[in-house]
């Protein structure tokens, strides 16, 4: 890493209407490094890369952008990448139905008068990646990849522009532990030979693994920048939240009680004639309590939550009972009705109505109680949206603010509001803080202790170790659609878990590890 | 449901009176007593339709067959009247229970089957239209036959009473302007914005004096047409349905998003096949209508209104991709529509020119409701 300075902003300050996005930012990275970007949801990230990337234009925001010395002013995207500028979303731009190598050179094919070159392309994305020594057959579709390759590809999509800055936008947010360690060392080397790296991420642990420099940005300001060595997560937290936050898992002791709900022996197939995805799996789920659900993606975790709310799955082995009676649900109405509700992990995709209000969403599961004869009682309605909108303390609109509008972390609030307000007695959780920033997390987090102390049995599914850890009572983790082990929380440790959610050679090889 | 109809709504307007102001001028007979009571009957006709259409759209399906289908259930009553000589009423009922028991097995195949809405009504109107000219045997069954004292043949040519009419108009206008009034304080009451106590006034006022003027305009003639009461009735209850049950707000729930509505433990099938079975009422009663005021079952009768029912749909704001659409959008698009067919006739333009106005002006609305919506 040397000091040349690749890419620097300097005062740049981006109004939408009365709202200010960017209040005079500064930043600079350098030739070679990786350096993180840490900040909440609104704290002007996105609006920041936007900038850097030439989605907004110069002269849409005040202040100034030097690539490489030279003053930048890009009118669009391809200004930005001609500067050698690409940045890899969140969302993968990828077409399923095509090659590896069709995918890297989408939009700037080689070709001769017009007919694509298949034998060029090829060579050339085989060079490509030799020359990052990766280990993938280009003429695989895309569709045949996991989230973590296919974010390799997205990668060598920018690296064959001859980009020599990338942005990374929570690159990590759907993969599993093995491809985040995948990815971050790719990143690593990328950065020794040169390349220099903005990286944004939700989870400081990849953070404080990966990053040269640390800036931490808050309501549009730059709060500071830090070489890794000179701070720690609790430092770049209270810089983000701006307040000291002491408890990030305010986990409630445990107070055991019957279980309400008894899963034994459960197998169940995607369909007729199709292999089991869960086998064999035994649980029991107790009121008052969290039973943490983990594993690596594909383990099964969100086929468990589907077919327990009766939205997936054929049983082919196997029982469920609910308070000592056979629970069978044929559609989420029924389990509904039975006292389940689920919280998905893709809120936006099913959790929500985004062009409707916050009383539309919220009330929308509890709706056949609020009416009488078939009419709404809109009084009932609104008394009922008014109390779960002040329990879940939603902010940043009223209950007639259009949902789209509001922050993630109050649309996931809408979503357990709308959850409790059915008075459930069983709550599945799935990944309930993707992509929620610290401070609301926490929140999150005291309203689900609220579920517990009123005596619902809540299970959590979550990828993030720490989050299990610290909030469960109980963990489950799975592996391969079964039960690798069942932990009581206080016993349990980040390394014990991840070992039961490794498939057995894989298990045996990380032991090795930690024995070597 | 949405609350960006304030551009959209005055850009309608603006529209519909550029439009009449258009045709006055080419023919002041536009805006004549009698042009006027027709245009407001094809134009309830086409409206009924379309609130029908509404449902199926919001809940994000489509229904191309209601064209076809019309003129087969207007077609059995006629010949159940005319050639077997029912009593109209059941002749009508026995009509209406076909239209109900069809659209109610088209919604049962799209929500339960899967099989996309495009095709099973696609397939429906090709279906419809061979069993309407099996029905009719190919020949014309004039709706007059037996007198114009039958209940079916009185559909389009019963006139209120002036005396009535102007009844009619002041229950209109109270009832809106009471339920606005009570929105309003509600909204007050539960520390929601309202908009100023004075343009809110001005807005009823306004409202107040078009119905007025519009109940005049139509005692000109013969009074309010029973179709246009029936548009004015169907509307409000549509309207309620939409808003003030839990069925309506599952049909915007599952029309915006189908996955989320069902995890949220709406019954998303039963809903979809609720909006069809509503529709084949809709289609009944606007197959009779159709029927009465072409004054017989022909071959042609009700083709291309489903292009009618979606273009009002989709000028009055609604979104094809579902979740989104009004009451008042789909009146406001009916009437545009309409106007553009009766000035077209009334100038005597040629069927073909029809065709690509129609056309034009359904294109053109939805990119200024794309453009509208962007800005």
């Amino acid at each position: 890493m040397t000091s040349e300075v690749v890419l620097r902003a300097e005062g740049l300050v981006k109004r939408f209407g009365d709202t200010v996005a960017l209040n005079g930012i500064a930043f600079d990275l350098l030739k070679g490094e990786i350096h993180a970007l840490c900040g909440e949801n609104g704290a002007g990230k996105s609006t920041l890369i936007k900038v850097l990337s030439g989605i907004f234009p110069s002269g849409s925001y005040d202040g100034s952008l030097t690539v490489l010395g030279q003053d930048a002013r890009f009118a669009g995207v391809r200004d930005a990448e001609r500067a050698g500028i690409a940045v890899i979303y969140q969302e993968l731009a990828l077409v399923d139905e095509m090659s590896v190598a069709e995918n890297i050179f989408l939009g700037c094919e080689p070709s001769r008068h017009g007919v694509i070159d298949w034998g060029q392309l090829q060579d050339r994305a085989r060079s490509l990646l030799q020359r990052f020594r990766i280990d993938l057959d280009p003429d695989l579709p895309v569709s045949e990849l996991g989230v973590g390759t296919r974010q390799l590809v997205e990668i060598l999509k920018a690296l064959r522009k001859d980009s020599n800055i990338l942005i990374l936008d929570e690159p990590t947010a759907a993969l599993a532990e093995h491809e985040v360690r995948i990815l971050l060392d790719i990143l690593r080397d990328l950065s020794s030979r040169g390349i220099s790296i903005i990286y944004i991420s939700h989870k400081l642990d990849e953070v404080f693994a990966i990053a040269d420099r640390i800036t931490v940005i808050r309501d549009g300001r730059h709060v500071w920048t830090k070489v890794r060595g000179e701070t720690s997560q609790k430092d770049v937290v209270t810089g983000m939240v701006g307040r000291d936050i002491t408890d990030y898992y305010p986990r409630r002791g445990d107070h055991p009680s019957e279980p309400i709900m008894e899963i034994s022996g459960l197998s169940v197939a995607p369909g007729r004639n199709k292999a089991n995805v869960l086998k064999d799996i035994s649980l029991s789920i107790r009121a008052g309590e969290i039973l943490g659900i983990g594993g690596l993606m594909g383990a099964g975790r969100t086929e468990l939550m589907m077919h327990l709310f009766g939205a997936w799955g054929l049983r082919t082995a196997g029982s469920i009972t609910m308070r000592g009676k056979a629970f069978t649900p044929a559609s989420p109405c029924e389990a509904l009705n039975q006292g389940l509700v689920l919280v998905t992990e893709d809120r936006k995709r099913y959790g929500l109505l985004l062009e409707q209000n916050v009383n539309f969403n919220i009330s929308l599961s509890h709706l056949r109680r609020l009416a009488r004869v078939g009419i709404l009682d809109s009084e009932l309605e609104f008394a009922e949206s008014r109390d779960y909108f002040d329990r879940m303390r939603i902010r940043g609109g009223t209950l007639d603010s259009i949902v789209a509008g509001l922050s993630g972390g109050n649309q996931q609030k809408v979503v357990l509001g709308k959850a409790l307000m059915t008075r459930p007695s069983v709550v599945l959780l799935d990944e309930p803080t993707r992509g929620i920033d610290v401070g609301a997390r926490v929140e999150i987090y005291e309203s689900i202790n609220l579920l517990t102390d009123a005596g619902c049995a809540v299970v959590m599914v979550s990828s993030d170790l720490p989050e299990l850890l610290g909030m469960s009572n109980r963990i489950a983790m799975l592996v391969e659609g079964r039960v690798g082990g069942i932990f009581a929380a206080a016993e349990a440790t980040q390394e014990s878990l991840l070992q039961a959610a490794l498939p057995h050679e894989q298990s045996a090889r990380v032991a090795e590890e930690v024995t070597a | 449901m949405t609350n960006r109809i304030g551009v959209r709504d005055y850009s309608m307007g603006l529209a519909l009176l550029a439009i009449w102001a258009f045709f006055f001028v080419a023919n002041s007979n536009f805006l004549a007593p009698r042009n006027f009571s027709m245009l407001m009957i094809e134009m309830s006709i086409n409206a009924i339709l379309a609130l029908g259409m509404l449902l199926i759209i919001v809940s994000g399906q489509i229904d191309l067959s209601v064209g076809s289908g019309l003129g087969l259930v207007g077609g059995i009553a006629s010949v159940l009247v005319f050639q077997h000589s029912w009593p109209a009423g059941m002749a009508m009922l026995t009509a209406t229970l076909a239209g109900l028991a069809i659209w109610t097995f088209m919604g049962a195949l799209i929500a339960y089957q899967r099989i996309p809405a495009f095709i099973i009504t696609l397939g429906g109107l090709l279906i419809f239209k061979g069993a309407f000219w099996k029905v009719i045997g190919n020949a014309t069954i004039p709706v007059v036959a037996g007198g114009q004292s039958n209940l079916y043949s009185l559909l389009t040519t019963y006139y209120f009473p002036p005396a009535g009419g102007v009844v009619l108009g002041a229950v209109v206008a109270g009832v809106v302007g009471f339920s606005s009034w009570r929105a309003r304080c509600r909204r007050q009451a539960r520390g929601l914005g309202v908009e100023d106590f004075e343009p809110w006034f001005l807005k009823i006022v306004v409202f107040a004096q078009a119905v007025l003027l519009l109940v005049i305009m139509l005692n000109q003639f013969r009074g309010v047409p029973l179709p246009f009461a029936l548009l004015v009735l169907l509307s409000f209850v549509v309207h309620f349905l939409s808003r003030n049950t839990p069925f309506g707000r599952y049909l915007y729930a599952t029309g915006g998003n189908e996955e989320a509505a069902r995890i949220s433990g709406i019954p998303t099938n039963r809903i979809i096949v609720g909006a069809y079975a509503l529709m084949g009422l809709f289609v009944a009663l606007s197959g009779f209508l159709q029927t009465a005021y072409a004054g017989a079952s022909t071959t042609t009768l009700g083709e291309l209104m489903e292009l009618d029912a979606i273009a009002a749909c989709v000028i009055g704001g609604a979104s094809l991709r579902g979740g989104r659409g009004t009451v008042l959008g789909v009146l406001f698009g009916a009437l545009i529509m309409a106007s553009l067919l009766n000035g077209m006739t009334l100038l005597a333009v040629s069927p073909e020119i029809k065709y690509i106005a129609r056309g034009s002006a359904l294109a053109l609305a939805v990119w200024l409701d794309i453009r509208l919506a962007k800005s």
